[in-house]
């Protein structure tokens, strides 16, 4: 069972149970998640799935690669810990992951 | 000869009625328990979100079927569209970076879509104020106008011209150039369309030629002259990157044009939502992602499949050719609630008037900020806007949807 929380914009905070398998992005999108909408469905082709993930000891990313980072690099109000949700793969090891939604993406 | 579902259904997407809503044509075909097979393009429509959905983002699914076809029948199938003996057209419109797949997709679509992403795009935001301002003060002295002429029309033109690095006033001959071009892709066309079409994408080919002996000697700030350094790097030929000049300014033309006019129709049509947006302009985001699923200005794509499949719990051969009817699965009430209401508070509104994967439309984000500007601005500026004509015409055929013309008289504030 991995544990994801989606903090939006306004301080609204969803839980979700993701399962293996999942990418981020549509655990946001099955969750209800205002600010995700991952128009293109994971094809890293919009960055409306933009996030930032937030360093709370539980949970280490790797850095985002090739088309993504890319894509980051021009995203609205990119940072260091910017990530498009649809390029993570949910994992175990993912438990306890909490991400923020960007401003610009409400 | 395939099984053709739903045989008292009738789909005529020439006729007048559908060109004047094809909405209710778009439901049947919903409801129908499996695919249509509209004979007369040898395509099988899809019409529900989830199967719309499915084929656009299956990685199996391409824009063209090459990989499944011998030379002799890719010849064959190109004349059975009428789509040979236009030598331009062939080689700067049927191929480009939305007709490619694989690696050469990916190549070309690298090369260019940083400028398109959303905070590039975001740049663009004053030249799009200074041109919706400088308009409107050209039309200052009229009450009454054709908002597509007279306005829209001139607007998303000049902003990716600008950006491509095409001088202002060479805009309008764009336009005309752009519109034959891709008029031949409707279904219906004609030989003379095909003439036509012929026609503009030589001289267009032409002028770009003449542009790009400007730029390379004189490189400016500008998308061409970047492209120009990444055919000297080896990174495109000249021929893709004309492909790829011309499907910029010819995408960043027409769509936008035909939802500027039915989102200003949709406001028209519902003014309480008009008066809402009006009232709190915080809500122009989910307006305008509403006004692209509510009309959807390319309401019909394709794609082949390359290995035999299931699509909508039917068996299908390798080959085969979907429609994605985008406009009717973005009224598909498994979707949206009450998906025949505009609503400009909608969200979450996941459309799929952009299409989806990796052939999702590159220029979402200048669409939406050129449409943001817009509706805003004239929020801003006029208390009263109403339709002159209760019933304008639209554009008839599959591939596209918008007004024509949109007579409209507004007060300014």
């Amino acid at each position: 069972m991995t544990k994801v929380t989606f903090i939006e914009d306004n301080g609204n905070q969803i839980e979700a149970i993701a399962e293996v398998g999942q990418s981020l992005m549509q655990v946001a999108v099955n969750s209800g998640v205002s600010g995700i909408s991952a128009e293109c469905g994971g094809a890293c082709a919009c960055g409306t799935c933009h996030c930032y993930v937030v360093d709370n000891g539980l949970v280490t990313l790797p850095t985002p690669d090739g088309d993504e980072a890319d894509m980051i690099e021009f995203v609205i109000d990119p940072k260091a810990n910017s990530r498009l949700s649809c390029q993570i793969a949910i994992t175990p090891d993912l438990d306890g992951l909490v991400v923020h939604i960007p401003a610009s993406q409400t | 000869m395939p099984l053709t579902s739903s045989d008292q259904l009738s789909f005529d997407p020439l006729s007048q009625a559908f060109a004047a809503d094809p909405y209710p044509t778009y439901a049947a075909l919903r409801e129908c328990a499996h695919p249509y097979y509209y004979e007369d393009v040898d395509t099988w429509m899809l019409t529900k979100m989830a199967d719309v959905e499915s084929v656009a983002l299956d990685k199996t699914m391409l824009r063209g079927n090459d990989d499944v076809l011998t030379d002799a029948e890719r010849k064959a199938q190109q004349r059975k569209m009428n789509w040979h003996d236009m030598p331009h057209h062939e080689r700067f419109v049927q191929f480009n970076l939305l007709e490619s797949e694989g690696d050469v997709h990916d190549r070309l679509r690298k090369l260019v879509f940083r400028e398109f992403t959303p905070g590039m795009i975001l740049k663009q935001r004053g030249a799009i104020q200074a041109f919706v301002d400088q308009l409107l003060a050209e039309l200052a002295d009229h009450n009454e106008v054709d908002f597509v002429e007279d306005f829209a029309s001139h607007i998303p033109g000049h902003i990716i011209g600008r950006m491509l690095g095409v001088p202002d006033e060479d805009c309008p001959q764009l336009r005309v150039w752009s519109e034959n071009v891709v008029r031949f892709f409707n279904v219906g066309c004609d030989d003379n369309d095909k003439r036509i079409a012929e026609q503009a994408t030589k001289d267009f080919y032409l002028y770009l030629l003449d542009l790009l002996k400007l730029r390379k000697t004189a490189p400016q700030d500008d998308l061409l002259s970047r492209m120009l350094l990444q055919k000297q790097d080896g990174l495109m030929t000249e021929d893709e990157l004309i492909a790829t000049s011309m499907l910029i300014l010819m995408a960043g033309h027409g769509s936008t044009i035909d939802v500027l006019g039915s989102g200003m129709h949709s406001l028209l049509q519902f003014p309480d939502q008009r008066i809402k947006l009006r009232d709190d302009p915080s809500l122009i985001k989910t307006a305008v992602q509403e006004m692209f699923r509510y009309e959807s200005p390319l309401p019909y794509f394709h794609r082949f499949a390359t290995q035999d499949c299931t699509v909508a719990g039917q068996g299908f051969k390798a080959g085969t050719r979907f429609g994605l009817l985008y406009g009717a699965a973005n009224r598909d009430p498994a979707r949206f609630d009450a998906p025949d209401t505009f609503d400009v508070t909608r969200s979450p509104n996941r459309h799929v008037a952009f299409g989806g994967g990796t052939h999702f439309c590159l220029g979402n984000h200048l669409a939406r900020l050129d449409m943001d500007v817009i509706f805003t601005t004239l929020n801003e500026r006029f208390t009263d806007i109403q339709l002159v004509d209760a019933h304008p015409a639209y554009k008839s055929g599959l591939s596209v949807r918008g007004p024509k013309s949109l007579r409209i008289a507004w007060r300014a504030v």
